[in-house]
């Protein structure tokens, strides 16, 4: 076995969901020292949109102004992670993120007003508060009831044209759609990600715009299941529309979605390019605490890994990514055993019905943490100093019930950031 | 005379003993990014995602014998951008080892037995004698031809150097004149190295036939052979396999290694830094440009992106960082070439082909015109799918553009370089 090797940051961030690259790229922006561990987490898994809020419990409609909906959220759940978040922060927390997306080749819209009404991948739609430039022309041309046809692939999985304008067909009349093989992979199975790539190849490009101006006859917009290409979606975009000679927009597949890996690959070049240190594939075995700082131990495929950091944000997930385990005596906090605030019994995690409109007690299972995003102990104590808390593994919220998953992961993150920042700086 | 039957392999038991404590195959989400993200996917009508859940749903006999076990590279690529790590290429390695020696492919078989059948554990067959002869007859013909080199060394068994050198086969039995850039590149930096006459190839092909107990008697001779000459470091060439086989299997098998294992591209990079090697990017004033390969078994699988770094260090200096271009996805998230895993040597040409597409569309996708990769068996199968799917790309070895950055690159020394670049 290889010995250890160590790493000294200021900060270390674990996990690699949205709510782990969005503390780092915060640190990033804020000079501050970091590295980021963690296992993949389920960044791939995003359709690419990032949500404030798009959904209130007990409120009927969705939610067009995710600025209002925050306002009102904070009277009746104070506790809620984006109640403690001061709105301006949050704004700035989105222009910050997508900002940086756009520096680095992943062009997004703005944080606006107002939400967006966005296509799903089965033609239903969704209210968001930014969307990667590739899709953002579809809620316009929906809103505009423009004629438009929506392309898909045989052998593709998980998209389908047909449903996509069933449930869209009120909505949107002049929507149509039609099938075609992908150049080159006209037998077998064929997966978003493999298309994606296959576009960054200026010849295959051409194939696909031949193919799609075969279909789509008059209609100048065409949407696509999310495909343009990988690492320059945006420059693939154009060159299909210039190609075509019509507008293009993606809508999400999904998952595995192109969107996601976008993110995920992204993140995972970028961030090491400027300075962060990151082992994104491993899980962190442990965390202590000493008088100069925390040490987090794991290891990759090469060896043990040591990391020693003055201040560290828990940023692990849920469930899936692993900050938040399910046994049959309750839900624990995987690294510290920090206190999980969650139904008293393992009977009451669910109620009687899946589809009961107040949702699940145990989605609102989670860490407590005081004003400052310090993680507390059962006695309400923060458990260190060094130690910040971001993303869902955070109490008192349902982020998929609500539409704001992205939100709080990306809120939280900046407000975890700044306060550790504050430490970090003494005062 | 009738093929011997493959023997039911119970996966689902198999996979409790192999994973480490807290992992289990039950906790695919079904989510399909290891599919989605795998070459191999589709060949054979089979896929990493729907390996796992065959095994999670008994299917033992289906699993047993597909062959899509030798398409699998065995890269780990499904494991790495699995949320929940889990790692196919465990069960595939396990399926390979069960299959009876006259089922699995003849090549790769044949490569083991020729591996294992001398001291020099060479796949090509090579015995030590003819390493030697080869190495010395090379060597004295640079001397009588390049001036600059008349005092060139390439030492055999010498006792006590710090490096202990390992050789890709490929160039003693086919192209020996490939030998010298590196021999030349250790002259420049003044390194104390060794040949051996024993244990000196670099290839495992008895570990990609799932045979442990070769694999094992293969590094075991190779460390006894490093041990023996009481070397510091057994450096690796340019050579991928070579190294996880080595580092993975002496871990594995318990091996006492009295030295280090370091890649070549390590030292490249920190020879540049030290100044002992001072290359630098003005002979491309055409600015053609590069692209690098990402060796899964160095990268990915053993030193992670460290030494992808250290790779485009060198690169960037060698050609210039504005004639460096990218593939994506790269480093630890790179796709196989498809010419690992035993491959290449597995006779299955059409499929291989249909696997190295991905690798032939990343390529095309930077436009690069030479593709730089310190494994053989990547540079092999670009080689291949380039001149099958009709790249106009060629591949090169470091210690190639190392040479000609130095100008010390003879003139029999630029095989894999094009007519411009040929002098």
């Amino acid at each position: 076995m290889n010995a250890p090797r160590h790493f000294t940051t200021q900060l270390a961030v674990i996990g690699s969901g949205i709510a782990g690259f969005a503390a780092s790229i915060f640190a990033l922006n804020r000079k501050i020292a970091t590295a980021q561990v963690g296992n993949t987490g389920a960044v791939a898994y995003t359709t690419g949109y990032l949500d404030l809020i798009g959904k209130r419990d007990g409120v009927a409609d969705v939610v067009t102004d995710p600025w209002q909906a925050l306002a009102s959220l904070r009277e009746t759940e104070p506790t809620h992670p984006l109640s403690r978040v001061a709105a301006d922060d949050i704004q700035r927390a989105f222009a910050e993120f997508t900002a940086f997306l756009g520096e680095c080749g992943l062009a997004y819209s703005a944080p606006g007003a107002v939400n967006i009404s966005a296509l799903t991948p089965v033609g239903t739609l969704k209210q968001t508060l930014c969307v990667p430039a590739t899709m953002a022309a579809g809620p316009h041309a929906l809103a505009a009831n423009a004629a438009c046809v929506i392309v898909d692939f045989r052998g593709l999985k998980g998209f389908s044209g047909v449903e996509v304008v069933a449930n869209l067909r009120q909505r949107w009349p002049r929507l149509t759609t039609q099938r075609i093989s992908f150049p080159g992979m006209e037998r077998g199975e064929v997966y978003p990600e493999v298309m994606a790539r296959a576009l960054e190849v200026p010849a295959i490009r051409e194939k696909l715009a031949e193919a799609l101006n075969g279909v789509a006859g008059s209609t100048s917009i065409i949407g696509l299941p999310a495909m343009l290409g990988m690492h320059r979606p945006d420059h693939v975009r154009a060159e299909l529309e210039r190609l075509t000679g019509r507008e293009i927009f993606e809508i999400p597949t999904m998952p595995p979605s192109v969107p996601g890996i976008r993110l995920r690959e992204l993140f995972q070049q970028v961030l090491p390019q400027k300075g962060v240190t990151l082992v994104p594939q491993q899980k962190v075995t442990s965390l202590s605490f000493g008088d100069d700082g925390a040490t987090l131990a794991l290891s990759d495929n090469f060896g043990p890994i040591r990391v020693h950091a003055q201040a560290v944000i828990l940023a692990t997930g849920r469930f899936l990514s692993g900050g938040l385990e399910a046994h049959p005596t309750g839900i624990r906090e995987h690294l510290l055993d920090l206190p999980v605030t969650q139904p008293a019994a393992r009977a009451d995690w669910y109620r009687a019905r899946y589809t009961d409109p107040r949702g699940h007690p145990i989605h609102r299972a989670g860490i407590e943490v005081d004003d400052s995003f310090r993680p507390l102990t059962s006695e309400g104590r923060r458990y260190h100093d060094r130690l910040f808390a971001a993303g869902v593994i955070l109490a008192h919220q349902d982020w998929i019930r609500g539409r704001s998953g992205a939100g709080i992961a990306i809120a939280t993150a900046f407000k975890a950031v700044t306060e550790a920042e504050r430490f970090l700086s003494g005062r | 005379m009738a093929e011997t039957a493959i023997a039911s392999i119970n996966f689902k038991e198999a996979a409790l003993k192999l994973l480490p404590e807290g992992a289990n195959f039950e906790a695919c989400l079904t989510c399909g990014l290891c599919s989605s993200g795998c070459p191999a996917s589709g060949i054979e009508n089979m896929d990493p995602r729907k390996f796992i859940r065959m095994a999670m749903l008994g299917m033992d006999e289906e699993l047993s014998s597909t062959p899509w076990i030798w398409c699998c590279t065995l890269c780990k690529r499904c494991q790495y951008v699995c949320p929940m790590s889990i790692d196919v290429a465990q069960l595939v390695f396990l399926a390979r080892g069960n299959w009876p020696e006259d089922r699995k492919p003849s090549g790769i078989v044949r490569s083991c037995q020729l591996t294992r059948a001398s001291d020099s554990t060479s796949a090509m067959g090579m015995p030590p004698a003819d390493f030697v002869s080869v190495v010395e007859e090379v060597l004295a013909e640079v001397r009588a031809t390049q001036t600059d080199f008349q005092q060139l060394r390439a030492p055999i068994d010498k006792l006590g150097a710090h490096f202990f050198v390992n050789q890709n086969s490929r160039e003693p039995m086919s192209e020996p004149e490939e030998m010298v850039p590196l021999w030349k590149i250790f002259d420049v930096v003044g390194a104390d190295w060794t040949y051996s006459s024993k244990g000196w190839a670099a290839e495992n092909f008895c570990m990609f036939s799932g045979n442990e107990e070769a694999w094992r008697e293969v590094i075991h001779k190779r460390v006894d052979a490093v041990n023996e000459l009481g070397c510091e470091v057994w450096l690796n060439t340019e050579c991928g396999h070579s190294y996880y086989s080595m580092w993975h299997g002496i871990e594995r098998f318990g091996l006492q290694a009295n030295f280090r294992l370091e890649s070549i591209v390590t030292y490249y990079a920190q020879w540049i830094r030290e100044g002992k090697l001072p290359v630098n990017s003005q002979w491309n004033s055409r600015g053609t440009k590069f692209t690098v390969q990402d060796p899964c078994m160095i990268v990915r699988k053993a030193y992670g992106d460290a030494i992808a770094e250290d790779m485009r260090f060198v690169v960037k200096t060698l050609v210039g960082d504005e004639n460096f271009v990218d593939m994506q996805p790269n480093r630890s998230a790179n796709y196989c070439c498809g010419g690992g895993g035993g491959f290449l040597q597995a006779g299955m040409t059409e499929h291989r082909r249909t696997y190295g597409k991905r690798k032939f569309d990343q390529i095309a996708a930077t436009g690069a015109a030479y593709v730089l990769t310190p494994c053989h068996n990547c540079h092999s199968q670009m080689l291949d799918i380039g001149r099958f799917y009709g790249g106009r790309y060629g591949v090169v070895h470091l210690w190639t553009l190392i040479c000609l950055s130095l100008g010390i690159l003879g003139k029999n020394e630029r095989i894999y370089l094009g007519p411009e670049l040929r002098g």
